[in-house]
């Protein structure tokens, strides 16, 4: 597909991405549910947690979780998919015509579908305890680019580095660990924190973006702009770092596999 | 020129096992430590060049790790040469070893169409031709089953009728020839001779020479990753013959430490790991003979003998008229064809009517390592059979004996 028409490209990636669909639930009989019922069964512990065995005291607590657990979760779906993604894809990748940081592409692409989807749900939470969404929503697109340049670039760099060093599943489950609790997906990031702790947020892009959402969907007011500006810098540096990686080991790859 | 293919000073190497870090820790280690990894590597090529007119067909012969199907993969643009280059002309479509091209969980229909947008195709143009491929490959039955569950043979199948459907240009086919029964390779090759009578530009390996043979207008002989020769495939095959001879010797030698004289008594060649001691040709009654009646029945028997380090052996028994092969039969694994093998033991072959016309001929065996890269021992000429026949068959030349009826119309 090198130098062929992008409405060809398009067309690939489109199959690749209900191809993706079918091998993730080929043979369960839920099949693309379990995408939805797992993030709720995660909301379902968290507020099971944090709002009646340890309460947090944040009002409307599932809808406040719920807001920063769905990009939360497809940015961890995605980098963690992302280990594994030349290697089980070895067909593709070892196609002379196909560039394998597509698989990337293609993989961001079905996370995001999964969380359109499980979009009205969360409507549904927040509706339930009276709230509207406002204007701010606009701003989701935005938010949505950052992150998935976000999830290509480090989800290459991770794919890539895990064909030569297979060490790196291990670490990016151990990471994904750690940036969950750093990231203020269930509680609000303490206001004083400027400094010492504060650089762990500030230097976490998922901190801001899931902040950013967390305003659009949950406080609807327009997210801080300094906040997203440090994500998509972040971003696009991983991004830059993640493609170099990349295209320096794109040909040795093929051997390693 | 209007060359599709290209392929410039051509080196590749592999790292082996032993020296790639295979964990961050080892790569730390082996960093800090200023180890030398430069040693450890395999060169699967060297210094290859060569390049394919369009039209043209070219086979690529070499023993076992010769390096084809490395070089097969470059010129497929998987992976890319350690140095030199390889220019392509237009896309080439790989038929490149099982079991890659696949993706086991997928169905046949869905690999079938994955594979052919990847070649530029919408998925509508791939639908329309979704049944003719299902259809050359005979795997209506199980097209909707996961590819991973199907035998080496429907998946050669599959693979082969998928490139052959996407109207290639250059085709490159890597030894795939070699699975699937014998009725569906002739399909195969019948379609491959279309290809070509097309204007399609064929690369392909093949441990079948006649294949290559049928199909190539020009062989590459490789030999440890280097061009041994590229003629035409008379040429090449003797070439290749050599090279066996050659490595047979070679590894006579390193067995005896010594150089070796490998033609025993002037017609007997090999490395002696495995024997054939003795050859007895006798009648249906058991009776040992040296000629017979033409049409008769022939038992071949032969003791053989090995080392403890042969377990298994590919066979071959031929009969020869002077240097025209009139018949063979190759057992490329005793050990699979016959239960594993004995320290030393007999083997019986019977032809139960060896249509021959009257005249002097031989009997020949060989015993080979399974990959056929070198002689355990080969007899040539040495175990004469003379065929008689009755007087009035002199009008009657060559080697068959078929049996003409004249008559006037």
């Amino acid at each position: 597909m090198k130098g062929r028409p992008l409405r060809f490209q398009l067309a690939l990636i489109g199959h690749l991405v209900r191809r993706e669909f079918v091998l993730s639930y080929r043979r369960s009989t839920l099949g693309f549910l379990w995408s939805l019922l797992l993030p709720l069964a995660q909301l379902l512990v968290l507020v099971l947690v944090f709002d009646t065995i340890v309460p947090l005291g944040i009002p409307r607590y599932p809808a406040f979780v719920f807001s920063g657990l769905l990009p939360w979760t497809w940015f961890s779906t995605c980098v963690s998919m992302a280990c594994g993604l030349f290697i089980t894809n070895r067909d593709l990748v070892r196609h002379p015509d196909f560039r394998p940081a597509v698989l990337m592409v293609v993989t961001a692409i079905a996370g995001m579908i999964t969380y359109l989807a499980a979009l009205p749900i969360l409507l549904v939470v927040m509706v339930t305890h009276g709230q509207w969404i406002g204007p701010a929503v606009l701003f989701f697109p935005v938010l949505g680019l950052i992150e998935g340049v976000l999830i290509v670039g480090l989800g290459l760099l991770v794919a890539t580095l895990n064909v030569f060093y297979r060490d790196i599943q291990y670490l990016t489950g151990v990471g994904l660990m750690l940036l969950f609790y750093l990231t203020p997906v269930f509680y609000r990031p303490p206001d004083a924190t400027r400094g010492g702790l504060g650089l762990l947020y500030d230097l976490n892009p998922m901190a801001g973006l899931v902040q950013g959402y967390r305003a659009i969907f949950f406080d609807g007011t327009m997210p801080s702009l300094l906040a997203l500006g440090i994500a998509t810098a972040l971003s696009s540096l991983l991004a830059l770092v993640g493609y170099a990686v990349y295209r320096r080991s794109e040909h040795d790859m093929i051997d390693a596999l | 020129m209007d060359d599709v293919l290209a392929v410039e000073k051509v080196s590749k190497r592999y790292r082996t096992a032993r020296t790639r870090p295979v964990t961050l820790k080892a790569a730390v280690l082996g960093a800090l430590s200023r180890e030398q990894l430069d040693d450890g590597y395999h060169w699967a090529l060297r210094d290859v060049s060569f390049s394919v007119a369009h039209g043209d067909a070219v086979g690529i012969i070499g023993h076992n790790g010769a390096g084809k199907s490395t070089l097969l993969r470059l010129l497929c643009g998987v992976g890319r040469p350690t140095s030199g280059r390889v220019r392509r002309v237009g896309p080439v479509q790989g038929l490149l070893e099982l079991g890659s091209g696949f993706h086991g969980d997928l169905t046949g229909r869905e690999n079938l169409l994955t594979g052919g947008m990847l070649c530029g195709l919408s998925e509508r143009e791939v639908r329309a031709r979704e049944d003719e491929i299902i259809a050359f490959a005979e795997l209506e039955d199980f097209i909707d089953q996961p590819v991973r569950t199907y035998s080496t043979g429907m998946y050669m199948r599959l693979a082969f009728a998928t490139a052959m459907h996407l109207d290639p240009t250059v085709l490159v086919v890597d030894e795939v020839l070699a699975v699937g029964d014998a009725r569906f390779q002739a399909k195969c090759l019948a379609r491959l001779k279309t290809f070509r009578t097309g204007g399609g530009t064929l690369v392909m390996t093949s441990h079948a020479m006649d294949q290559i043979s049928a199909l190539c207008d020009e062989v590459l002989v490789l030999e440890d990753g280097r061009v041994a020769t590229m003629a035409d495939p008379e040429t090449a095959l003797r070439c290749y013959d050599d090279l066996m001879r050659q490595r047979t010797e070679r590894r006579a030698a390193t067995l005896a430490g010594r150089p070796v004289e490998l033609a025993v008594d002037g017609s007997r060649l090999g490395t002696q790991e495995a024997r054939v001691v003795a050859v007895r040709l006798s009648d249906a009654d058991g009776g040992a003979v040296s000629s017979l009646r033409s049409g008769d029945p022939l038992v071949i028997e032969l003791d053989y003998e090995r080392d403890p380090s042969v377990s298994d052996a590919a066979l071959t028994v031929a009969i020869f008229h002077e240097a025209t092969k009139c018949f063979e039969v190759t057992t490329e694994s005793m050990a699979a064809t016959f239960a594993p093998l004995g320290m030393r033991g007999t083997v019986r072959c019977e032809l139960p009517r060896v249509p021959l016309l009257p005249g002097n001929y031989h009997v020949t065996v060989g015993l080979y390592p399974p990959t056929f890269d070198f002689t355990y021992d080969y007899h040539w000429q040495m175990h004469g059979l003379h065929v008689d026949g009755p007087a009035s068959a002199r009008s009657i030349t060559g080697v068959v004996a078929v049996e003409p009826v004249w008559s006037r119309r």
